[in-house]
């Protein structure tokens, strides 16, 4: 009893303790602040790796395999599977219109499949906006226009999800590739979160240079190289191809949007010499009485090849581990009705991969970095505890007679300990409590917050021509706060422990007569 | 209460100061002894060990025996009841805690010995106690002062009512009138006796003035650490 009157008193009666207070406050409101914006920008980066992937893959890269689509269909009658679509990945080189040649990964997809398996349908980018970015306050994202260079945005769309435009020299629709928002580097990213498509100036031969009138989707074009190989992984010959663009894309992935080239999937498997084909071959023979036909020769159809399957499961993200085992039981009865034609399940085995599996050391190294953050505010943190050490350490020192006065009237030394542990552990409530309130008001407001420090400061810590997301993550996990706080309030509690047991062990008779 | 050779020494360093050498003495239930000695005769000393703030030098040299009992063989816990139960102090300096009010100071003894729940049961009952105490001793109409906004005389006697308050066997004061002045101190005494008189109390007062040590029923004089007289 005496000991919650004490703590009551002490705690507003001096300004120590609300300085202890205010060190917890700002410890928890920092670590929580980090972890929340830290933590939602790994969730940020980690949904990110899932849009072009879907949630299990399976892969037999270079020469791919067979019989996709029969993969596919089994794939689809499974009742955990939501959707699968088939695509070709390969390295290739890209020549662009001023001159440029950069190394990019070219992947050959179906767009309306590919589109049921990722998140394709929303990261094209040239396509109508009905309101501003939140940071584009003055609306000059050129999207917000009805349309561009005479096209409609819902045609560029449309387009780029079909991955084929019309071209007007030859007057027919053709294969068109889509290219990563950063590949052209035509494109300028703005404060707003938005691009400006820019003229790119080309290099002549002669030393000159010229500017080229030149937006990707509406007169570009590129020249696609790749090389094919045969079935056995044999390099043929590079394959060229020149393709116009239909759209860019934006995945918020900078690998991939700065390195990656969709192209339509057959246009893909014809350079690469995967498509299906007719094939005249002898005829399988069961003995010499069929000696007479000798020279006949039969129509083979070989299927064409392609080097991954991508599925999309019915569940959510937890669910992907069992969606993936479903995939190998497919898989395997898939390669037993095309034995020796498809790679075995226990050699391609390694190769089905959940989506956090292909992504594992990207995401492994942001997690990474995050846990590093943490423990360095962590560390930071210890302040707090030694600052709340020496705070009651100092007050235990100035009421060493009220220690002897307790003592004198009966109070055990366990119950002296008591007072200052639980004043302690109040400090670390009243602190931790108010640090998790600043935090939340903090993290719910930091983009208002940040776009002030823009404004009066000239501050821009979140620029989004350096960062892909135009937004900073402003959501506190409950869990998350409820560790924070409950961990300062022990800190808080440890920080006590020390200087109570001091001042329980003080001689009753040295603490009255203390000066 | 029995005392018998009761040893007492300090270690400054490597330095043994002997401050009761062989001490005997005994207060019978309802007494007023006052033990009177000059500066560092070891009278202060004498009234920790008697209140169980302190303990005889080990190995054990000399008792101190209450009711029977003897304190050096009480517990932790024990002696702790034994302060807060059946010994009440009145300190020179008053030490009263400065951030309780005056009722508050009052009421800690309780608050101890009765704990949360045994405190919140009998609170009632235990301020008004704590209130006539206060109002026996002048100071009904400031029970929510603190010591800061009162006088000497006033500190002191809410200590007197502080120790009163869990109605112990033996009342101890060091010095109770010497931080105060002549007027003040001699007011302090007449209720000390006004409450002696009333409750039968048992009183060990430790002074080195002899206009107090004369209104005791005994005096035991110390001189450098051994009784001389009483």
């Amino acid at each position: 009893m005496y000991q919650a009157l004490l703590t009551r008193r002490y705690l507003f009666s001096k300004i120590m303790p609300l300085l202890a207070a205010l060190a917890v406050l700002l410890c928890t409101a920092m670590v929580l602040v980090t972890w929340s914006v830290m933590g939602g920008f790994l969730n940020m980066l980690i949904g990110t790796g899932r849009t072009l992937t879907g949630d299990v893959a399976i892969a037999w890269p270079t020469t791919g395999f067979r019989h996709y689509e029969d993969l596919i269909k089994r794939l689809e009658a499974d009742p955990m599977v939501a959707a699968a679509a088939p695509m070709i990945e390969t390295p290739g080189m890209i020549n662009l219109p001023d001159g440029r040649t950069e190394w990019i990964m070219v992947r050959g997809i179906d767009g309306p499949s590919f589109a049921k398996v990722t998140e394709y349908a929303d990261i094209l980018w040239w396509k109508r906006l009905n309101k501003p970015l939140p940071k584009d306050e003055k609306g000059e994202d050129i999207r917000l226009l009805d349309e561009f260079f005479g096209t409609p945005w819902e045609d560029r769309y449309q387009a780029g999800l079909n991955l084929e435009r019309y071209n007007p020299r030859t007057g027919r629709v053709e294969a068109a590739a889509v290219l990563g928002i950063e590949v052209s580097k035509y494109n300028q990213r703005e404060l707003g979160g938005f691009y400006t498509p820019y003229a790119p100036t080309k290099r002549n031969p002669d030393g000159t240079s010229q500017t080229e009138r030149v937006f990707m989707p509406d007169s570009g074009q590129v020249t696609l190289n790749v090389l094919p190989t045969d079935v056995t992984g044999k390099g043929v010959e590079t394959a060229t191809a020149v393709m116009p663009v239909a759209n860019e894309f934006q995945s918020g992935l900078y690998e991939a949007d700065n390195k990656v080239a969709f192209i339509r999937l057959d246009a893909l498997q014809k350079m690469l010499r995967m498509s299906p084909y007719t094939s005249a071959a002898a005829p399988q023979r069961s003995g010499p009485e069929d000696f007479a036909t000798a020279s006949e020769t039969e129509v083979v159809q070989v299927p064409g090849r392609v080097t991954h399957v991508l599925v999309k499961g019915k569940g959510n993200e937890a669910d992907a581990k069992e969606l993936k085992k479903a995939v190998e039981r497919v898989y395997a009865e898939f390669a037993a009705a095309h034995k020796g034609d498809v790679p075995t399940l226990d050699q391609i085995g390694r190769q089905i991969k959940t989506w956090r599996e292909q992504n594992a050391m990207f995401i492994g190294a942001v997690e990474k970095e995050t846990a590093l953050v943490m423990f360095l505010f962590s560390m930071i943190s210890l302040v707090a505890v030694v600052l709340i050490l020496a705070i009651f350490w100092s007050m235990v020192a100035e009421k060493t007679k009220d220690i002897g006065i307790l003592r004198a009237m009966g109070a055990s030394k366990l119950g002296v300990a008591w007072v200052w542990i639980r004043y302690g552990l109040v400090i670390g409530v009243v602190g931790g409590l108010l640090g998790g309130l600043t935090a939340f008001a903090i993290v719910h407001n930091i983009n208002p917050i940040h776009e002030w420090m823009g404004k009066a400061l000239d501050i821009q810590i979140w620029d989004p021509r350096v960062y892909y997301f135009t937004t900073i993550p402003n959501k506190v996990n409950g869990t998350h706060a409820a560790i924070v706080m409950i961990g300062f309030v022990l800190a808080s509690g440890v920080g006590a422990l020390v200087p109570a047991l001091r001042a329980a062990m003080l001689h009753p008779v040295r603490a009255l007569r203390f000066e | 209460m029995r005392v018998t050779n009761l040893v007492k020494t300090y270690h400054l360093g490597r330095v043994d100061v002997p401050v009761l050498r062989g001490v005997s003495m005994s207060v019978s239930a309802g007494e007023f002894v006052a033990i009177l000695g000059a500066s560092g005769s070891g009278k202060s000393t004498l009234l920790h060990l008697l209140g169980g703030l302190d303990r005889p030098d080990k190995p054990l040299t000399g008792t101190i025996e209450f009711e029977g009992r003897t304190l050096h063989e009480f517990g932790s816990s024990e002696l702790d009841r034994y302060r807060n139960e059946d010994v009440g102090f009145v300190f020179q300096f008053y030490h009263l805690l400065p951030e309780l009010t005056v009722m508050e100071n009052v009421l800690l003894g309780p608050m101890i010995r009765y704990g949360r729940l045994g405190y919140m049961a009998r609170a009632g009952a235990l301020k008004k106690e704590a209130e006539s105490l206060l109002t026996t001793v002048g100071l009904g109409h400031r029970l929510k002062h603190r010591p800061a906004e009162l006088s000497g005389g006033e500190r002191q006697r809410v200590a007197i009512a502080r120790a009163l308050i869990n109605q112990p066997k033996l009342l101890l004061a060091d010095e109770p009138t010497g931080n105060l002045d002549h007027v003040t101190g001699g007011k302090i005494l007449d209720m000390l006796m006004e409450i002696r008189r009333q409750r039968n109390q048992t009183m060990v007062v430790v002074t080195h003035d002899e206009e107090t040590a004369k209104r005791a029923d005994r005096v035991i004089r110390l001189m450098d650490g051994r009784v001389v007289e009483g």
